[in-house]
């Protein structure tokens, strides 16, 4: 008798955990990806299928069953972005480069760049309920940086098991822990992360004991609560902290000469947001938000036969904004935001590591979203910055989405970008005594420093540009995007993009004197002009509903305006083989360096009703420029190229029903190994995981 | 008959070629052509110094454009030599470098483009006190650019050297290689490769006998 309602009370616990584990099978019909919401390309929710401009989402599912734990993991298999290598892993969206990108965590922005790069590495991919990427300059809502466009990182808000526990290990020794905590009470909901990364590092360069990748050891956590005031007000706080460790004996080459050190590096990040959300009424409201970030870093390098060598960077951010969303009527929605940053970096590369560099701005948006027709959309935007440290900056930005069909649609959009001087281009005090005693002097203390070091007696000559130093203006870039959606049929689909962009005022470091030795004094001008232009093809289809096959290519030119000009004008020569000069000719110019025409991705993607999964991905991108070696300073086809190549990762696994999941996969199965142009590739590696959820 | 008119035209065109050479005979001198010179080493590297820079004896490499052919250093204060070589530099028989009436500047272009040179054209000489070089020193300065990452000097396309020998005569010379054999490293090469193979000029010139500006 008492084994009946034992018997029943599994049966209802396997009932229970049937619809748990049902209800959190996310439907993936091509249809439902339409109505994915997106939140960075307008600041306002809005559906996929709705938007007008171009926008990629990447859900949890993808970067679960990928076996992505970094964002560059992820990121790498995206079409029209390239992982970049020096001063950590950035990433190049369309051909521009990683400072041309704004990071966001759930809309606020990631500082801590070095030389223009933010190390994507740093960023765990545990609790992440989506990346949405906008493409195409997006300063009219976000400002200095959204210039390429914008990576939005959203953590996982929803509410599922209360405690999950993840563990993976794999090749050189790297062991991937994290623990994540859901509570939910009738109106207080709170999400933790705690993740733990460490590594032994690789070495991929033959007979050398120094290492491409270095020991690292990272900690970070994510704090979230979520309060609700009232069903029309809520209050959101939002806490994370990177703790990462790197110890390396770094090999350093110098006219044939290594010198053996042992460097150290120890980098906080530290973010905390909160914001307060209130709705009027049906039609209004508004959220309050308060953001304060920290990025420091402490390099320390003990060379074993030299001086010790120590470098710091401590950047900070706060902000306030408001934004108020207003819907005047059906076809008319209304965005007015208006915020302050407070931003300032102490670093030992200016004059004194002691002195905090300050930089504060204040700015305003606006954007108007008007649907004339349910087959019309048009929205119209502009911001404006005012900075203290350079010229302030009016970002307008036009797009619209026309439904021309209900299996096409076609969206256009031109917008203005821009990027602000950085700190290390405006307060640079760097003397490299080691290469020749050369100096980089920041654009806002130039004058002041070169004309203190006349009165000593120290400078040569000066040339003619140095005359011309002054306030930086910000880098522009106007993009233009036109998307066509192509719907084929409920199975396929089709999505071709073209792009350009048109950068100007880019800011380039110039020789503008030398000291009486001779040696070189630098700093930074306005000089440079750009275009990256191209196109992009996307595409699916489901054989069945297990199979889907999925892909992307990029097409991709890009170039220097100004030498362009100048080959055309004839006047930039290049050597044949035997050394012979002769007159270069604009088909052999290959454009910028670090950019290939062609990347090409791929996917197969296997699921089976009963949790299995398998999936097999191939990464292509064709040959890129990395050094200038036949006597002239542009890039050209007889320059050092880094090889085109093929990388194909795989990942299986299954999710049990009772909240217990195993994966295993292999990245770069083929084993292609470039050391020197591709430190961030490590050879073929493999890693086991398993995670398990405690469901309710 | 189109064959047989092109052929009667080659034919008449020959002919005048023929007349017009006889003609100015006595004038034209044999068109200069240019000579090469490879693997003229210059201050090779021996070893590595503690400071992490390549050690060498310091010597430097004399040559006569005139003779084409190298002069014994024994010769240096002497106008038998045109151009020296040491490292990536080059000196010219004037100043303090030699007592001959040498000059040089350095022309954007091609080799074979510098048919006269120009009349507005200044020489600079050596002085190594003030350490200014008629062909300055240092890179993107002259004639090679050198990159720090790949530790590997490449002379720069479009650009002659233009010299007035330690006679008075001009020459002309474009940088082909710095490294052994005229064979360019590439930036893979080792590291002994990089030391060793270093500071071998292959050039080619074209001097002009009869102190005209004109090759």
């Amino acid at each position: 008798m008492k084994k009946i309602p034992s018997a029943i009370f599994f049966l209802g616990l396997l009932q229970a955990t049937n619809l748990t584990a049902q209800s959190r099978v996310v439907k993936d019909t091509l249809q439902s990806n339409g109505d994915s919401v997106v939140v960075t390309a307008t600041r306002t929710e809005r559906k996929l299928n709705n938007l007008t401009v171009p926008v990629t989402i990447i859900n949890a599912k993808t970067i679960q069953q990928n076996g992505a734990l970094r964002l560059t993991d992820i990121l790498k298999e995206q079409t029209g972005l390239n992982l970049t290598s020096g001063f950590g892993a950035g990433i190049q969206l369309q051909g521009l480069n990683p400072d041309y990108t704004i990071i966001l965590i759930n809309g606020e922005p990631l500082v801590g760049r070095t030389a223009g790069v933010l190390d994507l590495n740093r960023i765990a991919l545990g609790n992440i309920k989506k990346i949405e990427i906008v493409k195409g300059p997006s300063s009219s809502l976000y400002g200095s940086e959204a210039m390429a466009g914008v990576i939005n990182i959203i953590t996982d808000a929803t509410m599922g098991a209360p405690l999950t526990i993840g563990l993976r290990y794999g090749t050189y020794n790297t062991l991937d822990a994290n623990i994540e905590t859901k509570l939910q009470s009738k109106n207080f909901q709170y999400q933790g992360f705690v993740n733990s990364y460490n590594t032994d590092g690789y070495s991929i360069r033959p007979n050398s004991n120094s290492r491409v990748t270095t020991p690292v050891g990272r900690y970070s956590t994510t704090q979230q609560i979520k309060w609700d005031l009232s069903n029309k007000t809520n209050f959101l706080l939002n806490a994370r902290f990177t703790n990462e460790k790197i110890q390396n004996e770094i090999a350093v080459a110098n006219n044939g000469v290594t010198i053996y050190s042992i460097g150290k590096e120890n980098i906080k990040d530290v973010n905390a947001s909160s914001s307060l959300n209130h709705r009027f009424n049906s039609t209004l409201k508004t959220s309050l938000r308060l953001y304060t970030t920290t990025y420091d870093a402490v390099q320390n390098l003990l060379t074993i036969n030299g001086l010790p060598y120590r470098d710091v960077l401590n950047h900070n951010f706060k902000r306030i904004e408001n934004q108020t969303d207003w819907d005047l009527n059906k076809k008319l929605q209304v965005i007015f935001g208006a915020g302050a940053v407070w931003e300032g970096v102490k670093s030992s590369r200016y004059d004194s590591e002691k002195v905090r560099k300050q930089n504060d701005i204040q700015y305003a948006f606006t954007q108007w979203e008007w649907k004339p027709s349910e087959k019309l959309t048009l929205i119209g935007g502009v911001r404006f910055d005012q900075n203290t440290q350079f010229a302030s900056a009016y970002s307008p930005k036009l797009s619209m989405l026309y439904k021309w069909h209900p299996q096409h649609q076609f969206r256009l959009s031109i917008g203005q970008g821009f990027k602000a001087p950085d700190f290390r281009q405006l307060f640079l005090d760097f003397t490299n005594a080691a290469a020749g005693s050369y100096s980089v002097f920041g654009s806002a203390q130039a004058q002041q420093v070169i004309a203190k070091l006349e009165t000593l007696g120290q400078i040569g000559n000066l040339f003619p540009n140095y005359y011309l130093l002054k306030a930086l203006k910000p880098e522009y870039s106007n993009g233009m995007h036109f998307t066509w959606d192509w719907k084929i049929n409920p199975s396929s689909a089709l999505s071709v993009q073209l792009f350009r962009n048109d950068i100007k005022n880019l800011i380039e470091s110039q020789q503008v004197g030398t000291y009486i030795s001779g040696a070189q004094i630098y700093s930074y001008l306005n000089i440079g002009r750009a275009f990256t232009t191209g196109f992009e093809v996307e595409g699916q289809h489901k054989f069945s509903s297990n199979f889907t096959l999925s892909g992307g290519y990029q097409y991709l030119i890009t170039g220097d305006k100004d030498q362009v000009a100048e080959i055309k004008s004839g006047t930039v020569y290049t050597k044949n083989s035997q050394g012979y000069s002769r007159l270069m000719k604009l088909n052999e110019y290959v454009g910028l360096p670090n950019t290939s025409k062609h990347k090409l991705q791929a996917k197969i993607n296997y699921n089976s009703p009963k949790g299995y999964y398998l999936n097999v991905r191939a990464i292509y991108r064709s040959k890129w420029a990395v050094n200038n070696n036949n006597g002239n300073e542009v890039f050209d086809n007889g320059d050092v190229f880094a090889s085109g190549y093929v990388a194909i990762n795989s990942a299986a696994g299954k999710s049990f029903k009772n909240g217990l999941s195993i994966q295993c996969g292999v990245d770069n199965i083929s084993n292609y190994i470039d050391a020197t142009n591709l430190p961030n590739l490590p050879g073929r590696t493999f890693y086991t995981s398993i995670k398990y959820e405690f469901l309710q | 008959m189109k064959k047989n008119l092109t052929k009667i035209g080659l034919f008449l065109s020959l002919g005048l070629a023929l007349v017009a050479c006889r003609k100015d005979e006595e004038t034209i001198a044999v068109p200069l052509s240019a000579i090469t010179v490879s693997n003229l080493a210059a201050d090779t590297v021996t070893g590595l110094g503690v400071d992490g820079r390549p050690q060498s004896a310091g010597t430097t490499t004399y040559y006569s454009l005139v003779d084409n052919k190298v002069i014994a250093s024994t010769d240096a204060a002497s106008t038998k030599w045109d151009v020296a070589f040491s490292s990536t530099k080059i000196l010219v028989n004037s100043g303090t470098s030699g007592p001959g009436l040498g000059g040089a500047f350095v022309f954007k272009g091609l080799f074979d483009d510098l048919k006269t040179i120009p009349t507005d054209s200044s020489f600079s000489t050596d002085n190594a006190n003030a350490a200014s070089y008629a062909i300055p020193l240092g890179s993107g300065k002259a004639w090679y650019t050198y990159d720090g990452l790949t530790t590997l000097v490449s002379p720069i396309a479009g650009r002659v050297l233009v010299i007035r020998t330690a006679t008075g005569n001009y020459a002309k010379i474009e940088i082909l290689n710095y490294y052994k054999g005229g064979i360019t490293l590439p930036a893979t090469a080792s590291v002994n490769d990089k030391l060793f193979k270093q500071r071998y000029y292959t050039f080619r010139y074209i001097y002009q006998a009869n102190g005209s500006k004109t090759f």
